[in-house]
């Protein structure tokens, strides 16, 4: 299977990082998923052979990470924190109403493919909490109109 | 075994245990320190010569010193000078009864059912440290069972994840067929194929699992561990000699074979088995196993009297030999040393003829040969896992030598063992060898002219990934090598080995492993089962027909007669079904073989399990072969023989030595159960009388190989204990010629295949199938 | 005076026969007396021939686990295990006993095979007509220990497949 060059870059430069070769399964995972969107059968062949591991290696510490998943998701995968801080805040109720928007549950996708959502541990911003994630921008002290804004703009994207 | 590598040449340090004084090499872990002083500490996760896991918390202990905030794991904890230590305290056990808790948190109570019932690690832990009541009253989270292969199921709430398995399959076996998914409490242990395992099905994940998570298809269900008796001795199946503890017991048909491990890691093998050692024992209970003997009457095998088949065969004997006709013996190499030394025996003094033969897959008179003078450096397979240097020439060890396969990849693993590869093919072992030579196929002799000076064979050897020059420079390296160990597979033969044996010469402290098939290749070759060598490699006055030869004798009709011991000539021996048309011939064999089928008298014979005698194993340990049980009808190869020589009128005791000068049998051939002595024989020989031997005794007769074959003067008291004894090559091979002609025969065994026992294997055939069908899957994606 | 003294001592002695004449009889009437125990009667606890019971559904509790054959003192008890499939199936849990032999020439009724059992199968009836001019006989089959089945289960209920076609066969 191929990679984007950057890819490619990124990874020759990640294999003089470590002594072995394995140890650059993780990093390399996440940003396979983020080429391809979720870490697919040939992604896992792929660096199994490149890193020298078995296909069973390679799923084992895949189904070590939360966020690598296996399945496509989302265009925008919208992660809710609801830790302790954000749920003081109402991270229960901006769940509860991006479900109800989204018309989706935890792990769920959306039927066009644009949006899926996420109950997730605690993502580190609990000063501006509640907070949500989404791919890899941060959306912070949020209410539920604020949250339509964030929603909205994402859906003219 | 049981000491980690890095404990080696360590410094000694003084530890408190308990109050007790403990001296261990410092840097060795405390609970192998507490071990070895008798201080037992619990655990499920650790196990000697793994990786540390450090999961299951179990062995939790206080060290007062230094100081230590928490509980430290002794499994790893190393020791340092001065170390306090208590593993008894009201506060460690409190903490063990908790962790016990804990795994009985989901671990379902179905021990009734579960076949670790008797031999379970976790339902010792919890009658020693756990409670009684469990405060959990949550429902546990039930599973369904899986079937991974044929002869391995996994029950996963079971499971109490010490990761024994994984580790075995991954580290000891190299397979890495299984792994762990998830994490925390939905951790979970799965194979490679998803949904089944594609894997040598070696067994050793579920001999190592301290539960009963992992249980064997060919096993479970059937019986509990007390329920049987258990036999240890010598797998039947290749070259290598484990020794495998048999579980048996009594049935109809008068013993069966439940199940084959060694747990308490005797032998030469530590607790390794392959599939064969581990389920294909199963031949030994096959319901066409022949059980009466058959004579041809009008064409068409009979079944008869023993009476009346061995006085057919002796008055048949006596009769060709009276009118001058020629004789014909095969061997087998799977029978022990005795029946071989009597078969040839027999032979040359009853039939007086030299035409016999076995299956040759090895040449051992060249290699005892090539040693002459130089015993010492005959390689044992002990050695395998304890030199530092070792060189693979030929042949695919994996496949056709499990266990030196498995100690070599040990020592490279634990001890930095170097390995170096030198074959026509990738094997398996390339991954553990430091350096791997790839040499056109067949050219493995030039390899041996090249190692000992010839460097015109350079040429001949050389290939794209293994350059002349890159040639020169690894043969600098393994001469400057320490304590190199050869081990050569069937490629090597005459002058190769001469060639191997000159350069070991030439390097400190070599040792060689002339690697052959078969579980008694070696012995068979000892005792002088060829038409050219007597025992102990001495020249015959006046060489027999081989094989070919007597196949050639048989296809001009004038093979008067062929006794043929555990061999299939018809099927892979090149004899020809219809040229025996005119030859008398009688089959000694389990089965109704293609050579029985053709023969007119057959008798049913033991297997190995059903057998006393030893074994030579190819790199010449000689160890114990113990009667496991009986099976109705038929008789050992040895009572056989001796009985065919008493219908020809021979007095039995210039076959078998018996009476007095003999030493007493230690209840081995009556089939005691494992350790048990005759206690009569040892009394009666204290006080000087007369040992009782029969003369179906295989032990009278290891009584004159002891002192007849050269290298067979081991300790007999030694032997008799269980332990692998060294023969040595003392032989009288020093005045062979260069270059008999050895035609060789290798079985090209795998793991899934065993000569022409193997067909008889149930297990063996039904994983083999499996196999196949799961490859005919992929190729079809 | 001895004359009177030898009558009146044995005017005692019949009075206490003729006494004990009207008293209720304590011996039991065995084997002549009414119904299937031909008047023997049991203490509950009596440990008599025993029985491999059944559950509610008929399939055998035994899951031959062989605790009861270790905790037997005399050795005894004799079991071949194996394993239950979709087409015959036996007893609750995975396994069943495809053989189980007690043999009554060596057992002691002493109980702790009861004891031992961990699913409740192996008990103590209060069969004791055991005895046998033949020592083979007295070697009891699972086929002799076991309980009948529930009859509210019927009389032909069966969980063995085989037995089913069996069955079915013959009633059409």
């Amino acid at each position: 299977m191929r990679f984007s060059d950057a890819f490619e870059a990124r990874f020759t430069e990640m294999l003089t990082h470590y002594p072995t070769k394995r140890s650059v399964l993780v990093p390399t995972l996440l940003f396979a998923q983020d080429e391809v969107g979720y870490v697919s059968e040939d992604v896992i062949a792929e660096l199994a052979t490149r890193l020298e591991l078995t296909t069973l290696d390679v799923r084992n510490v895949m189904s070590y990470y939360s966020m690598l998943v296996t399945k496509p998701r989302g265009k925008y995968n919208v992660q809710v924190c609801t830790n302790i801080a954000c749920t003081l805040k109402g991270g229960d109720e901006l769940l509860s109403h991006c479900a109800k928007r989204l018309g989706i549950g935890h792990k769920g996708t959306t039927a066009d493919g644009q949006f899926s959502l996420e109950e997730v541990e605690c993502i580190g911003a609990c000063s501006w909490a509640p907070a949500i994630q989404v791919n890899y921008d941060f959306h912070e002290n949020l209410d539920v109109p604020k949250m339509d804004a964030v929603l909205d703009g994402y859906a003219k994207k | 075994m049981g000491t980690r590598g890095f404990g080696f040449g360590m410094a000694d340090a003084n530890i408190t245990v308990d109050g007790k004084k403990i001296t261990a090499p410092a840097g060795s872990l405390l609970i192998d320190a507490c071990k070895n002083a008798g201080i037992e500490i619990p655990s499920f996760c650790y196990y000697p010569n793994l990786s540390l896991q450090g999961a299951c918390r179990m062995c939790v202990v206080r060290v007062d010193a230094p100081k230590m905030p928490k509980l430290q794991t002794a499994c790893t904890t190393t020791i340092s000078d001065g170390m306090v230590v208590t593993t008894d305290s009201e506060e460690v056990k409190q903490s063990r009864k908790a962790v016990v808790e804990i795994l009985l948190g989901n671990h379902p109570l179905d021990c009734p059912v579960c076949d670790a019932g008797g031999q379970c690690e976790l339902q010792d832990m919890t009658f020693t440290y756990g409670a009684s009541e469990s405060r959990y009253v949550e429902p546990k989270n039930h599973k369904q069972e899986q079937q991974w292969s044929p002869v391995v199921f996994f029950d996963s709430p079971r499971c109490i994840l010490c990761y024994r398995c994984v580790r075995v399959c991954n580290e000891a076996m190299d397979v890495a067929a299984l792994g762990v998914e998830n994490r925390g409490v939905s951790s979970l242990i799965v194979p490679n194929g998803g949904d089944h395992l594609d894997c040598e099905e070696c067994g050793m994940c579920i001999d190592i699992c301290p539960v009963g998570a992992l249980t064997s298809g060919s096993y479970r269900y059937k019986t509990r561990p007390w329920e049987m008796n258990h036999v240890s001795t010598i797998c039947t199946h290749c070259g290598d000699g484990c020794k495998t503890t048999l579980g048996v017991r009594s049935s109809e048909a008068g013993m069966e074979i439940l199940r084959g491990d060694n747990r308490d890691k005797s032998g030469i093998n530590d607790d390794f088995l392959c599939i064969k050692g581990r389920y294909a024992f199963d031949f030994a209970n096959r319901e066409d196993r022949l059980r009466q003997p058959l004579v041809r009457k009008n064409g068409v095998l009979t079944a008869v009297t023993w009476e009346e088949a061995v006085t057919a065969v002796g008055d048949k004997f006596a009769e060709v030999k009276q009118s001058g006709g020629v004789f014909g013996v095969i061997g087998s190499p799977r029978s022990t040393n005795e029946e071989a030394y009597l078969l040839q025996k027999f032979a040359r003094s009853t039939l007086g003829t030299n035409n016999i033969d076995h299956q040759r897959t090895a040449d051992f008179p060249a290699f005892v040969s090539a040693l002459a003078g130089k015993p010492e450096m005959a390689g044992s397979m002990r050695d395998a896992y304890m030199v530092p240097a070792i060189l693979l020439l030929g042949g695919d060890a994996t496949d056709e030598h499990p266990l030196l396969a498995y100690q070599v990849r040990n020592n490279v693993r634990l001890h930095s063992a170097k390995l170096y590869v030198v074959n026509s093919q990738e094997i398996k072992l390339k991954r553990q060898a430091a350096e791997f030579a790839q040499i056109p196929a067949g050219t493995e002799s030039g390899v041996a002219a090249f190692l000992a000076g010839d460097d015109s064979a350079v040429a001949a050897i050389a290939t794209a990934i293994t350059s002349a020059d890159a040639w020169r420079a690894l043969r600098e390296t393994l001469r400057s090598a320490q304590n190199l160990l050869i081990a050569f597979s069937s490629d090597l033969q005459g002058d190769g080995i001469a060639n191997i044996a000159k350069f070991a010469g030439s390097v400190s402290g070599a040792k060689v492993i002339c690697l052959a098939d078969y579980a008694n290749s070696r012995g068979v070759a000892d005792m002088g089962l060829y038409p050219d060598l007597l025992p102990g490699y001495a020249s015959a006055a006046k060489a027999g027909l081989d094989l070919a030869g007597m196949s050639a004798a048989a296809q001009q009709g004038k093979l008067g007669a062929l006794l043929v011991v555990g061999a299939n000539p018809v099927y892979d021996l090149g004899f020809a079904a219809d040229s025996l048309n005119n030859t008398f011939v009688v089959v000694q064999d389990m089965f109704l073989t293609e050579t029985a089928a053709i023969a007119d008298v057959v008798l049913p014979s033991a297997s190995a399990y059903e057998t006393s005698g030893t074994f030579t194993n190819t790199s010449g340990d000689l160890q114990l072969v113990k009667k496991a049980g009986d099976l109705h009808g038929t008789k050992p190869d040895f009572e056989i023989i001796v009985r065919i020589a008493s219908a020809m009128g021979v007095d039995v005791s210039t076959l078998v030595p018996l009476g007095a000068g003999t030493t007493a049998d230690m209840g081995q051939s009556r089939g005691a159960q494992s350790g048990e002595a005759d206690r009569s024989a040892v009394y009666l020989q204290k006080q000087g009388l007369e040992a009782r031997v029969s003369p179906f005794d295989a032990a009278a007769l290891f009584d004159e190989i002891q002192r007849l074959v050269p290298g067979y003067d081991v300790s007999r008291m030694n032997l008799m204990a269980g332990n692998d004894v060294r023969t040595t090559t003392a032989g009288k091979a020093a005045a062979l010629p260069a270059s008999r002609g050895e035609s060789l025969r290798p079985a090209h065994d795998t793991l899934f295949s065993s000569g022409s026992l193997g067909r008889y294997s149930r297990v063996l055939n039904s994983v083999a199938e499996n196999r196949d069908s799961k490859l005919v899957e992929v190729a079809a994606d | 005076m001895s004359v009177v003294k030898d009558i009146a001592a044995v005017a005692k002695g019949m009075g206490i026969t003729f006494g004990e004449m009207f008293q209720p009889t304590i011996v039991e009437n065995y084997p002549d007396g009414p119904g299937p125990l031909k008047g023997a009667k049991f203490q509950e606890r009596f440990r008599g021939a025993h029985v491999l019971q059944r559950d509610e559904n008929g399939l055998e509790k035994c899951v031959a686990c062989f605790l009861c054959a270790a905790a037997c003192p005399c050795n005894c008890i004799y079991i071949e295990a194996d394993e239950n499939t979709e087409q015959n199936r036996v007893s609750g849990a995975e396994r069943y006993a495809k053989v189980y032999n007690i043999d009554y020439n060596r057992c002691i009724f002493c109980g702790y095979c009861v004891e031992a059992c961990p699913t409740d199968a192996i008990t103590h009836g209060h069969g004791f007509e055991l005895a046998s001019f033949n020592a083979t006989n007295l070697i009891y089959r699972k086929e002799q220990l076991l309980a009948i089945k529930p009859a509210q289960l019927g009389e032909g209920v069966t969980f063995n497949k085989a037995e089913m076609d069996r069955q079915g066969s013959t009633a059409g």
